[in-house]
């Protein structure tokens, strides 16, 4: 993190984040109020990260984002207002981010990721990218290692969504409740009162990430993760073909397209599976269909369990996820799993 | 909006969208996710109701309200805020209270579906029998720091959500209250009781006086004695807190001199009530310690209101915050009271210097003002992404209850520790049955086993009145009545005003309560007794 001396909470601060201070503490706040965010897309899931972050009261957030607003946009994207299709998304999305909370710096970068030295990156404490190619989602993992920025990513597909995130060496404090038996003879050999007792401890921890590319080439057919399969949710491998397929086609899926797109997806997951000499049947097809645009209440969860994940990691305070959450609308689930290891 | 891009959503669900009529019951944390949710996604028929105003400590979460609409509507501004996403949907937004008789059955039975966003249970007790009542699904939500969970509620599908009894808030006795506190909470519900006495609505369940009824304290012979101590007035007769107040003109140091040191005497005198605890030491108006005890230098490792208050301070805060709530109180029309709120610095100041002072009397360890506002506010701590989690689940369920796929709307937490299985969002595995006894929603009238001497304890539907119905039986005459009522203390009619606006504050008020219906099996008479509410 940034170094900078400890600054006090003003009397406004402390009314405004009165009801987040009391959860989960004013030393949290403090970390909070230093960290800058990146945040690289600005369609709906980057929207939702944004607004969350925004009124937890970090320090900067700098929205970056080289596209323009459109009709797909007015499904999730609730920064940017109607008035301002064909305008440059991150720019659009300016006026509302700032009106959620004064306090915080907001900026738009118009820039395309590409065209941004490695060192650009360095003015930030932690990175979180939504709507890059893969390509590109490797790279600032690796310039993010080299810097110790703590790095996120992932997407919204329709109903589906993931984050992968890599922290490097992540150190916090967390509370662990142990729960003791303890036994009370009294005096018969047979009656025996058994007690327990709760205590709940602040106790250290550390959790250890691999980079991407490690979570995107796990080899399914070694002993290790073939075992995994048995029980394993399919999420994993429709994140794999939709990378894929944007990768391939250079977009998202598309709504005008939706049999076609479904049709490409169906043949990407078929071939990730026939590679990992793993079943056809294992995504099941419902999984595939409702994959367009980026649906507003996905995108609430999704920015929801983002946002409290950077929180989480600013604040060295309770265990981040690691390293990929999954969000399967099929069984309404979410849930993380590491891969890559 | 994405129900108007064709190819985002399957055909019926873009129709189901672009076609109902949908409520949401709460304009708050949840309620501003779930209209941003609703919106966005395509809805062009929205009602949305909530009875409060826009507070500062709502701008962390309830994102469609900022700084300059601070004592607004609610619902007025959500409603304003979600217009600037879709201006051509439909927003029908009241500031008023579910509970009122203006939004009964058939204003129910108008929406496809109901998504409550409520923070307190006698609402959400309200809205569950208002959409039984209407059969209309009902998508019940809440959210407590990190945690949350969603729930449908359908008649005769699912439980309802009062099929199980919920817990009861806690109480504590009055002696405990008046006499023998021994935790900081203890003295917290005093020095509220205490306000109520001298700047609220008068209530004898509030009394703040020593309990000479106390069990603990029988056999006192030295009670006596000091009955007869003629106090300020010269008066020996008892008088009610409220009297003694307005006598003495509120003087701070005249109730100090009264709450903290007579009337501690007097519990001294009470001498079994100390047999095993600490008793109390009385105070003296100018004799109190200015330092205080353990505390750090650190300034700015703590909030203003983190600091722990040396009694001389609280004595301070206790005479200014009495004499600013007094002249509130001159200036209030003829009848009419102070209502104790968290948010009003003098009542804040008021309880948690009054807390303070009594807990260093009884040997209490003193809490700061910021922990007093949480208990004497019964605050619960929220956060922005929690309630955005939830709400996307609620909305999510709404699709499926609009397609017609009840079966797919089970439950779903949301964890603030994923399980064992790394699993933080967690569906159950499928719909809960209804209750077959459940008072509120089972069609069949189940045997209540009611005998002579059976005391019911029942609610009207609207949550107005709670009773004690004592049964007894008589033998029936022949053209006498089926039953009578043979006594009853004289009630108060519930007021209709008894829903404060809380933001962000839980209202738990109820035991479990039964309801009888029709005739009770046995001919019997009752008698009925108004309960009050104990807050």
């Amino acid at each position: 993190m940034g170094e900078m001396a400890s600054v006090d909470i003003t009397e406004d601060e402390a009314q405004l984040y009165d009801r987040q201070i009391r959860l989960w503490g004013l030393e949290s706040q403090k970390r909070l109020r230093k960290a800058r965010v990146l945040v690289i897309g600005a369609r709906g899931f980057g929207a939702e990260v944004c607004k969350n972050i925004i009124l937890a009261g970090v320090k900067s957030v700098t929205i970056m984002d080289h596209g323009v607003v459109d009709e797909q946009d007015f499904c999730s994207q609730f920064l940017v207002p109607r008035s301002e299709i064909g305008k440059n998304r991150a720019e659009a999305s300016l006026e509302r981010a700032q009106e959620l909370n004064p306090m915080v710096e907001i900026t738009a970068d118009k820039e395309k990721i590409d065209d941004k030295p490695d060192s650009f990156f360095g003015n930030f404490d932690v990175v979180c990218a939504t709507e890059c190619t893969t390509a590109q989602f490797l790279h600032l993992d690796n310039v993010c290692r080299e810097n110790n920025i703590k790095f996120f990513c992932g997407d919204v597909y329709g109903f589906f969504g993931y984050i992968f995130l890599d922290l490097q060496i992540q150190e916090f404090m967390e509370e662990v409740t142990t729960i003791t038996n303890t036994h009370e003879p009294t005096g018969e050999p047979l009656a025996k009162k058994r007690k327990t007792e709760k205590t709940v401890q602040n106790t250290k921890g550390t959790e250890t990430y691999v980079p991407l590319q490690d979570a995107l080439d796990v080899d399914w057919t070694s002993e290790s993760y073939a075992k995994r399969l048995k029980r394993m949710d399919p999420s994993y491998f429709v994140m794999k073909a939709l990378l894929k397929f944007c990768d391939k086609k250079g977009r998202k899926p598309s709504p005008s397209e939706r049999e076609k797109d479904i049709e490409s997806l169906k043949e990407f997951v078929k071939e990730e599976l026939t590679k990992q000499k793993i079943r056809e049947d294992f995504v099941p097809e419902l999984l595939l269909k409702d994959v367009f645009a980026e649906i507003s209440p996905v995108c609430a969860i999704m920015g929801g369990i983002t946002a409290q994940e950077i929180i989480k990691t600013v604040s060295q305070k309770e265990r981040p996820h690691n390293n990929i959450f999954f969000f399967n609308p099929l069984k309404c689930i979410g849930y993380s799993a590491c891969f890559g290891v | 909006m994405a129900a108007s891009i064709a190819g985002v959503f399957e055909n019926d669900l873009q129709q189901a969208i672009n076609s109902s009529k949908v409520f949401v019951v709460g304009a708050g944390g949840i309620g501003c996710e779930i209209l941003k949710n609703l919106v966005m996604s395509g809805f062009n028929d929205i009602e949305i109701i909530d009875l409060d105003t826009i507070d500062v400590s709502n701008l962390n979460r309830q994102f469609l309200f900022h700084k300059q609409h601070v004592g607004k509507s609610k619902a007025e501004v959500a409603r304003e805020s979600a217009l600037s996403f879709n201006p051509t949907v439909n927003i029908k937004a009241y500031h008023d209270s579910t509970m009122s008789a203006d939004y009964g059955v058939n204003f129910f039975k108008r929406f496809a579906v109901v998504m409550n966003a409520l923070d307190n249970r006698m609402a959400r007790n309200h809205v569950n029998r208002m959409c039984l009542a209407a059969d209309v699904p009902l998508i019940e939500s809440g959210t407590a720091g990190y945690e949350g969970q969603v729930e449908l509620i359908k008649k005769q599908l699912t439980q309802c959500y009062e099929c199980l009894p919920k817990a009861p808030q806690k109480t504590y006795p009055g002696c405990t209250i008046r006499n023998t506190p021994s935790e900081p909470i203890h003295c917290i519900v005093w020095s509220k009781h205490l306000f109520n006495q001298l700047f609220g609505e008068n209530d004898p369940d509030m009394d703040v006086s020593p309990d000479t009824a106390d069990p603990d304290a029988a056999g006192d012979a030295g009670m006596a004695a000091l009955k007869g101590e003629a106090n300020d007035q010269g008066n020996v007769t008892r008088v009610t807190t409220r009297e003694w107040a307005v006598k003495s003109n509120y003087d701070p140091e005249k109730l100090f001199r009264k709450l903290f040191h007579d009337d501690i005497k007097y519990l001294l005198s009470m001498g079994n009530l100390w047999k095993n605890r600490t008793p109390p030491k009385p105070l003296v108006f100018g004799e109190v310690p200015d330092a205080v005890a353990g505390c750090s230098n650190e300034t700015d490792a703590v909030l203003k209101d983190q600091k722990i208050w040396s009694v001389a301070e609280c004595v301070e805060i206790f005479s200014s915050s009495c004499r600013n709530l007094y002249s509130q109180q001159q200036r209030l029309d003829l009848g009419d009271n102070l209502v104790w709120d968290k948010d009003d610095k003098d009542a804040m100041d008021f309880v948690a210097s009054c807390a303070n002072i009594r807990a260093y009397i009884f040997g209490i360890p003193q809490k700061s003002r910021f922990d007093i506002k949480s208990m004497a506010g019964n605050i619960i701590p929220a956060i922005a992404t929690s309630n955005a989690i939830v709400a996307g689940l609620v909305v999510l369920k709404a699709f499926y209850v609009l397609r017609g796929q009840l079966e797919n709307c089970q439950s779903v937490y949301l964890r603030n520790k994923p399980n064992h299985k790394n699993v933080q969002i967690v569906p159950e595995a499928c719909l809960v049955e209804p209750n077959s006894k459940c008072y509120v929603c089972s069609p069949k009238h189940e045997q209540m086993g009611v005998v002579n001497g059976s005391i019911l304890k029942a609610d009207d539907f609207l949550q107005n009145y709670e009773l004690n119905i004592v049964i007894v039986q008589r033998c029936l005459t022949r053209d006498g009545p089926l039953f009578e009522i043979i006594g009853s203390e004289t009630a108060k009619p519930g007021s209709p005003e008894k829903l404060q606006p809380e933001n962000g504050q839980t209202d738990d008020d109820d035991d479990v309560v039964h309801v009888i219906d029709g005739e009770s099996t046995s001919n019997a008479t009752s008698s009925i007794r108004k309960r009050k509410l104990e807050t």
